[in-house]
């Protein structure tokens, strides 16, 4: 070209959308509001208790079919502390991370709080060592996934 | 295989964060118009065009391809299976060719995210919004999950990670599809910022945007085409779920099961039954170094025992098998694209016309695809010889 600067057209997606749950997830998060309770459901062949709960399971497309509460408590299976800042995400630091809870066999993802952040390295170095975890509940619950998350619980219970 | 299958020609355009002298049909047409010259073909030789665009978000424009890749007069379909699309692409073309229903096939992977002002919330919403989304997921922190269980279970280190990553910045300062390669030290990825522990920002792949192409053609009419022969393909779905796949007896979130027997099935066709002695060189689908690490096990260059000093053996480029000679996806990274690149990247190794980074000796090679959540894996081994 003639050294003209490439245009550019602006644009925007702003649409708003309503995700449809389903019965499944409906009642798992009704447990959470009302009942501060983590449920799960079981597999009738496999015997494995998915939590957060599902209408079937992925792996062998068989429909879950009891209601199972599990623990509050479970172990830290993998984790990230955000560091930096993305449009849309919340503030770092933060860390999230996926818990195995006591009488589950699927681990569930949520933000993990209760370690020190104010050194990155130092607080990974701990988390590493797979700390066990309890979920706290919100007071004000709404029915969704931030209704609780996942705290460090600090007295030599490690794995 | 029963009927053999060769890439003919392959085109690309430079890969650079953003292509703001083009819209995003001209982009295509630079990579489709040099495949199809490399091929000696005309888009009248063509039966079939398969286009590969993972996330529409990304461009901003809903199905980008129907106004870019396909063409008139040309039968056409669309694949998406996130980062493994390209590969994906290639093995729908090859089906076509297979069947009988087409000689030449052309494969367009494009990738526009350069139009995008805020890539990572973009990718914010690939995630199931009922239980995962709202937790702040980004591709980043999906991967940093898995290095985490990685340094946990294997013994590997901050340093592994950002030793690969100054490996592959270092290769790719030979890469001329790659604009403006960033040149950088282990040290100085380590201390980059902090984007999700342990990924620092220099060990990120950069936004990438570009198309890629390749011509498939069945057997009898490649003729005299310096071609590089598919010797070997495999591909495979897993859950969505990651939380899914931590307790499960074929293996663990950071064992690739999928690539693992994708790979198995690639290599039973072509007669790989030592993947380290029998091949020459590797290209993966890697857009973080504990991507490249974990495929390095599904791939069987190395077992669990093995993976820290194999790595260790990468970084030092004393491995026994050319790894990324490309720099790989951590140099660039054009979504859609990348695993049709880790394919045309091994075929002009092939050829011998892959200018300053061209190897000695590559005979037989393997590209990995990876999608999702390492929902999808395909792998795809080239060699020089007619199967």
């Amino acid at each position: 070209m003639d050294g003209t600067e490439p245009l550019t057209i602006p644009g925007n997606w702003n649409f708003s959308y309503r995700y449809f749950a389903g019965d499944t997830a409906t009642r798992f998060f009704s447990e959470l509001r009302d009942n501060s309770r983590i449920m799960g459901t079981r597999n009738p062949v496999s015997g494995n208790v998915m939590v957060p709960a599902r209408t079937f399971s992925d792996a062998d497309y068989v429909e879950t079919t009891e209601w199972v509460e599990v623990s509050n408590e479970g172990k830290l299976e993998a984790f990230s502390i955000v560091g930096t800042k993305f449009p849309g995400l919340p503030d770092p630091p933060f860390v999230l991370g996926y818990v195995t809870l006591d009488g589950a066999d699927t681990a569930i993802l949520n933000h993990v709080t209760g370690v020190d952040l104010s050194d990155i390295e130092v607080a990974a170095q701990e988390l590493l060592k797979q700390p066990r975890v309890k979920a706290v509940f919100k007071d004000q619950r709404e029915g969704r996934i931030t209704d609780f998350c996942f705290e460090v619980l600090h007295d030599g219970a490690e794995k | 295989m029963t009927d053999r299958i060769a890439i003919a020609g392959v085109g690309q355009t430079v890969y650079r964060r953003r292509h703001s002298d083009k819209n995003s049909a001209e982009l295509v047409r630079e990579a489709a118009t040099a495949a199809l010259e490399d091929a000696n073909i005309g888009l009248d030789g063509i039966d079939l065009i398969v286009g590969g665009v993972a996330p529409d978000a990304l461009a901003g424009i809903h199905n980008i391809d129907l106004l870019s890749i396909s063409r008139p007069g040309i039968p056409y379909f669309r694949i998406n299976t996130g980062g493994a699309t390209g590969s994906s692409a290639l093995l729908a073309g090859m089906t076509w060719i297979a069947s009988g229903r087409a000689k030449a096939v052309l494969v367009v992977a494009a990738e526009r995210m350069g139009h995008a002002t805020t890539a990572q919330s973009i990718f914010n919403s690939i995630f199931d919004p009922i239980y995962e989304k709202d937790i702040s997921m980004s591709t980043i922190s999906m991967v940093a999950l898995r290095a985490t269980m990685l340094m946990q279970k294997y013994g590997f280190t901050s340093d592994h990670w950002a030793g690969l990553a100054a490996r592959n910045s270092a290769v790719a300062m030979l890469n001329d599809t790659v604009d403006n390669p960033r040149f950088f030290t282990k040290d100085q990825v380590r201390s980059s910022a902090v984007l999700a522990w342990p990924i620092h920002l220099l060990e990120a792949c950069p936004t990438s945007e570009g198309a890629c192409a390749v011509v498939l053609m069945s057997d009898p009419n490649v003729g005299d085409r310096k071609a590089a022969w598919i010797h070997g393909t495999g591909a495979l779905s897993d859950t969505y779920a990651m939380g899914d796949r931590f307790h499960r007896p074929e293996g663990s979130l950071v064992n690739l099961v999928t690539l693992e027997r994708s790979a198995a099935k690639a290599y039973s066709e072509a007669g790989v039954t030592d993947p380290l002695n029998d091949l020459d060189m590797v290209e993966i689908q890697a857009p973080f170094a504990s991507s490249e690490v974990m495929a390095y096990l599904g791939l069987g260059l190395c077992d669990g025992n093995d993976a820290v000093a194999f790595t260790e053996r990468a970084i030092d480029g004393t491995a026994g098998i050319a790894i990324q000679p490309s720099g790989g996806p951590q140099a660039c990274n054009p979504v859609s694209a990348t695993a049709l690149i880790r394919i045309t990247e091994a075929a002009l190794q092939i050829q011998g016309k892959a200018g300053r980074r061209q190897l000695d000796g590559i005979r037989r090679t393997i590209s990995t695809g990876q999608g999702g959540a390492t929902q999808f894996s395909t792998a795809v081994i080239l060699g020089n010889e007619r199967p």
